[in-house]
């Protein structure tokens, strides 16, 4: 059974997906508040994802959740890289990146300028 | 039929703080003195102070248990949830210390412990047993495997599951024994202002906000909408009319990497009555010491005992209660509510056996959000169930972590600057190993100084 990975857009990524095939693909949530892209992940390589980062899981939805935000961001580069939603598997060559990345970010997560 | 505010559990409320100075300095006099000691996982991270469960038993959240248990204690919560008198009880509470520290102490029954915490004098302990026990057998018997909790128990539980972890990474010995805090604690800022222990809370709520009934929520999280409505639409339950109070309950004390830190989820809690999304008057919020097991229908027991001593009348219990991963049924705690659970002991729900709880249980499916309707619906409700968008915590976890800021029909704007408060305090918006370290080091309590009579 396959999995997903959930991808944010704010104004920065729409911007870099538009006018690219994968603009169609985008899904409104929550009333259109939120904009997302879904990565459909294959159930082998859903579990190389959990095995990879300690803390990751599915959740309820199938998705997979609590991966580093490295992990996202990665996601992220190779969808506009490579202007399509097939990613997973570059996602995965870089993992020893990702990894490195992802031991950083246990320490520290710069906080958001909120007024 | 009018609901009343049920009796403590137990019968009367466990009361064990000395409030005069000087009585607490005789106590503590001539005692053999040891300094608490967090559990620490095998990477050495602290995951439980045993100082939270002193904390709340001398308070009376987890009346009518008084102090570290005695093996026939601690054997009859592992085989059929009831302490050795009969009550109700779900998890072993227990003061455990390794043999070197058994050996240099040098203690026996009748002997009086002096508990010491941050250099200070904290509590007495009044020896009844000592005895060992295994720690990976504790563990494994308070949660239940899939073989003998066939009901419920979904996978055996591991090293990823906290709780479990917390029990097995146990002392092997027991000092059991009355505890009874000589030198009360001071609690820091923000905790101070949630900070209503039973004999106060039964008092607030019925001279202060005139609730009789009230409907408790339990929480280890910050809100989301999906929070609110859960909490909104389950106090509609009542007797002749809709609950007067909510109260909400937050566990605090040492968590799973991961979850918010414990000062984001009570003002998380807090704006929400702040900003009026459930006014002040109708909506509370509290806390209790207790490094979260993570145990769904074990812990239920415990947060229906935790909230009936604090005087609420109702508990509402939502999918998925107080778990971690797939261990249990999704509905485990339900089933344990609606009708109840043998291999745990309960032939019946806990509210209807002899010496159980007389909370009321309030089971409450999912919310999520509806596209259709365009509003946060209720799935027993809502027919567009292939529409629904459903509330992930973790979801919203990944969200907040790439600087994402929720929109508003997902977690309210004041919600989300609490946790971006604490996230500046720590550098990081959720618990880890540094926050795990920390909060060992500075507790949520400061102790007065205390001189302690030769």
């Amino acid at each position: 059974m396959p999995h997903y990975i959930g991808i944010i857009l704010d104004e920065k990524r729409l911007e870099q997906v538009k006018g690219t095939p994968v603009e169609e693909k985008i899904q409104p949530i929550f009333g259109g508040t939120l904009k997302m892209l879904v990565v459909e992940v294959p159930d082998e390589k859903s579990q190389q994802i959990l095995k990879e980062f300690e803390r990751a899981r599915i959740d309820s939805r199938g998705f997979i959740e609590d991966v580093p935000v490295a992990f996202r961001r990665a996601v992220f580069e190779e969808i506009a890289k490579a202007k399509s939603l097939d990613v997973i598997d570059n996602v995965l060559q870089r993992l020893p990146e990702i990894q490195e990345l992802a031991k950083k970010e246990a320490e520290y997560i710069p906080p958001p300028e909120i007024e | 039929m009018i609901v009343k505010t049920p009796p403590p559990h137990g019968g009367r409320l466990v009361e064990r703080v000395v409030k005069k100075r000087e009585i607490g300095e005789k106590m503590a006099a001539g005692c053999i003195e040891y300094d608490l000691k967090p559990t620490t996982d095998p990477k050495g991270v602290p995951i439980r102070h045993v100082y939270r469960e002193i904390m709340s038993v001398c308070y009376g959240f987890f009346s009518p248990v008084e102090g570290s248990m005695t093996q026939n204690d601690l054997e009859g919560v592992l085989n059929e949830r009831r302490l050795e008198n009969g009550w109700v009880f779900p998890y072993p509470i227990l003061f455990d210390i390794s043999e070197e520290d058994l050996k240099s102490l040098d203690v026996k029954e009748g002997d009086r412990l002096l508990l010491k915490l941050k250099g200070q004098p904290f509590a007495v302990t009044d020896v009844e047993e000592i005895y060992k026990i295994d720690p990976l057998d504790v563990a494994t018997r308070t949660f239940g495997t899939p073989e003998k909790n066939p009901e419920v128990v979904r996978e055996a539980f591991n090293e990823k599951h906290p709780g479990w972890v917390i029990y097995k990474c146990m002392n092997p010995y027991v000092i059991a024994g009355k505890w009874t805090i000589v030198n009360e604690p001071k609690f820091k800022e923000p905790y101070d202002r949630f900070w209503f222990p039973p004999a106060k809370c039964r008092e607030v709520m019925k001279n202060e906000k005139k609730w009789r009934t009230v409907i408790a929520h339990q929480t280890r999280n910050v809100p989301h909408t999906g929070h609110e409505a859960l909490m909104k639409n389950a106090a509609y339950t009542g007797d002749i009319e809709p609950c007067h109070g909510i109260l909400v309950n937050a566990i605090i004390g040492a968590k799973r990497k991961g979850d918010y830190p414990n000062e984001a989820i009570l003002e998380g809690h807090e704006a929400v009555n702040k900003y009026g999304y459930i006014k002040p008057s109708r909506h509370m919020v509290t806390f209790t010491l207790w490094d979260m097991r993570y145990g769904n229908p074990i812990e239920s027991l415990l947060h229906g005992i935790i909230r009936q001593n604090m005087g609420c009348t109702h508990h509402m219990f939502g999918r998925d209660h107080a778990a971690v991963g797939e261990y249990y049924d999704k509905f485990a705690t339900q089933i344990l509510w609606t009708e109840g659970i043998p291999s745990f002991g309960f032939e019946a729900p806990p509210n209807e056996v002899d010496l159980g709880l007389r909370i009321i249980p309030q089971n409450m499916a999912e919310f999520w959000y509806c596209p259709i309707c365009q509003e946060i619906a209720y799935s027993e409700s809502c027919g567009h169930t292939d529409a629904k968008q459903k509330f992930s915590g973790s979801f919203l976890r990944g969200m907040v972590a790439e600087g994402v800021m929720p929109p508003t029909v997902v977690m309210r704007p004041e919600v989300y600057k609490a946790i971006v408060k604490w996230w500046k305090v720590f550098n990081y918006p959720f618990v880890n190993n540094k926050y795990l370290e920390n909060l060992d080091r500075e507790l949520e309590i400061d102790l007065p100084p205390m001189e302690v009579p030769a």
